[in-house]
Order: C-alpha cells, then sequence, then structure tokens
C-alpha cells in the first residue's frame, strides 16, 4: 500500500479555495465570466484592497488568469484548475463510498456470525 | 456550487445494534478507516486515529466522540488541531444515522465542515486515496450492476 507524500501544489490549490470569501468570489467570477478588483468588491462586503490580495492568492494557485485591461487588470477563472479542485473533493466522497462498504461488509459478518 | 458536506447512504443487512457497534468503537473502526484508533466513546471523549505507523512518519488525527445514542446516532469530530477543543470551524462533523429497515439497517453518513475549515482536510484525505482502489471499492460496484443484470426479463 503506498502513500504518496502531499504535493505542494495542491496545498495550494486547496487553501486558496479553503477560504469562504475566495468561494464567494469564484462564484461571481464564474457568474459574469469576468471581473476586476472593483467590481468585485463593489459585489461584496469586502474592501478592493482586501479583494486584490485574495485574488492574488486565487491567482497564484491558478485557479484565475489575469489579463491587463487599461488600469486594471481583468479576472477569469481557470475552468480546469477549479475542475481539479473539484475532482479532489469528490475522491473525499469516493473514500467514504469505500469506508461504508467496508462497514457493510465487517458488520454483515457479525450478524452472520452471531445467528450461526 | 455546495461543497461543504458529504451525504451518502448504505443498506446494511445486520442489526442497528451491530452496525452501532461497527461504526463506534476504536476497535471496529480501525478496521475500516484508519491503521489505529484510541478514543473513548463517551460523548466529549478525546483520542486520535493513526494513519500509517504512529513511530514511522504515519499522520496522527484528533478524534472527539460529540454524541452517542445506541444504536440510532453516533458523531464525532474529527481533524482538529491537537489539544484544541473540537469545535464547529476546527476540524469536520461526521454523522452516523440509523435506521431499521427490513432485516437490516439503513445507514446514513454525513461529513459536515469543509466550508467552516478550509480543505487542507482534503489533501490528507488524498494522501490516504490508495484506500479507495483496489477491489473493496470496484467490488461492490460489480455487485449492484450484477443485479441489475439479474432483474432484467
Amino acid at each position: 500500500m503506498s502513500v504518496p507524500v502531499a504535493d505542494p501544489v495542491d496545498d495550494d490549490l486547496w487553501s486558496a479555495i479553503g477560504d469562504p470569501t475566495r468561494r464567494r468570489m469564484l462564484d461571481l467570477l464564474l457568474v459574469d465570466g469576468h471581473g476586476t478588483a472593483t467590481t468585485l468588491s463593489q459585489q461584496m462586503s469586502v474592501t478592493r484592497q482586501g479583494v486584490a490580495k485574495h485574488l492574488g492568492v486565487l491567482d497564484r494557485a491558478g485557479l484565475v488568469r489575469a489579463t491587463t485591461a487599461g488600469r486594471e487588470k481583468l479576472y477569469r477563472v481557470d475552468d480546469a484548475q477549479l475542475a481539479r479542485a473539484v475532482a479532489q473533493l469528490s475522491s473525499v466522497g469516493a473514500a467514504w463510498d469505500a469506508r461504508l462498504q467496508r462497514i457493510k461488509r465487517i458488520a454483515e459478518a457479525i450478524q452472520r456470525n452471531r445467528q450461526e | 456550487m455546495e461543497t461543504g458536506s458529504i451525504e451518502r447512504e448504505i443498506y446494511v443487512e445486520a442489526s442497528p445494534e451491530v452496525v452501532f457497534e461497527v461504526v463506534s468503537s476504536p476497535e471496529h473502526l480501525k478496521q475500516w478507516w484508519p491503521d489505529d484508533a484510541r478514543y473513548g466513546t463517551e460523548p466529549g471523549s478525546s483520542g486520535e486515529i493513526v494513519f500509517g505507523d504512529r513511530d514511522a512518519g504515519g499522520t496522527v488525527v484528533a478524534l472527539t466522540v460529540v454524541e452517542t445514542r445506541p444504536p440510532v446516532m453516533f458523531s464525532f469530530r474529527w481533524t482538529h488541531p491537537a489539544g484544541e477543543t473540537a469545535a464547529e470551524g476546527n476540524s469536520l462533523l461526521v454523522t452516523f444515522d440509523l435506521a431499521p429497515s427490513g432485516a437490516g439497517t439503513l445507514l446514513k453518513m454525513t461529513e459536515t465542515g469543509f466550508r467552516e475549515m478550509g480543505w487542507e482536510v482534503a489533501v490528507l484525505e488524498e494522501q490516504y486515496r490508495d484506500h479507495v482502489s483496489g477491489w473493496d471499492f470496484y467490488l461492490p460496484r460489480l455487485v449492484s450492476y450484477a443485479a441489475k443484470l439479474a432483474v432484467r426479463p
């Protein structure tokens, strides 16, 4: 049974998406298609400076991509990286599926033994 | 995108008493999840579960029993930092609900807290994902597939 070491890239990804404010920002970017620190701060109760800081974290994790539009950076969600994050969470669900199957097997074996 | 909780349900051909024992006792827990488990089963009892070898780079994770109502409900928190009291925001809450169903038990599992604490735990889960692969993951699917085939005219 191999125990792979945690990938540091994934650590960044998870902490980036682990924050509720940043997930709200991702939601807004997904709905609008794109946004800037200014448009996002107008839609949320977060200062423009705060939003810019969060965007930096998302950018470093590869969850958003920036292009320069005039004075401000325009951000879009990186679909592939977001899909990767979502897939990792579904793996948590898959881990529970496997655990529940084991619970089922163990409980049913105990039940059979008691009936014999 | 609701990603804060995971819910699963499974039918077990065993009495709620037996299923309760399997989901709550440390002796059984380590058969279906970690490599080692040490905790008291009274509400508020703290302990730990260990993935891998405790003395050889294994991961020790805190676990605290929240509520226990044999044979209908068992819940615990895990992943809180060692020494901290388990609470909303620093841990994941796992709840098992058991209901008699026919000759067996309908077992429902809910894990919540991902939104509150960040997803570091998912990284931990990812590390031990090897538990998922292999026959014990694919066999049940094969069984339900076979059952579907069997009911065809």
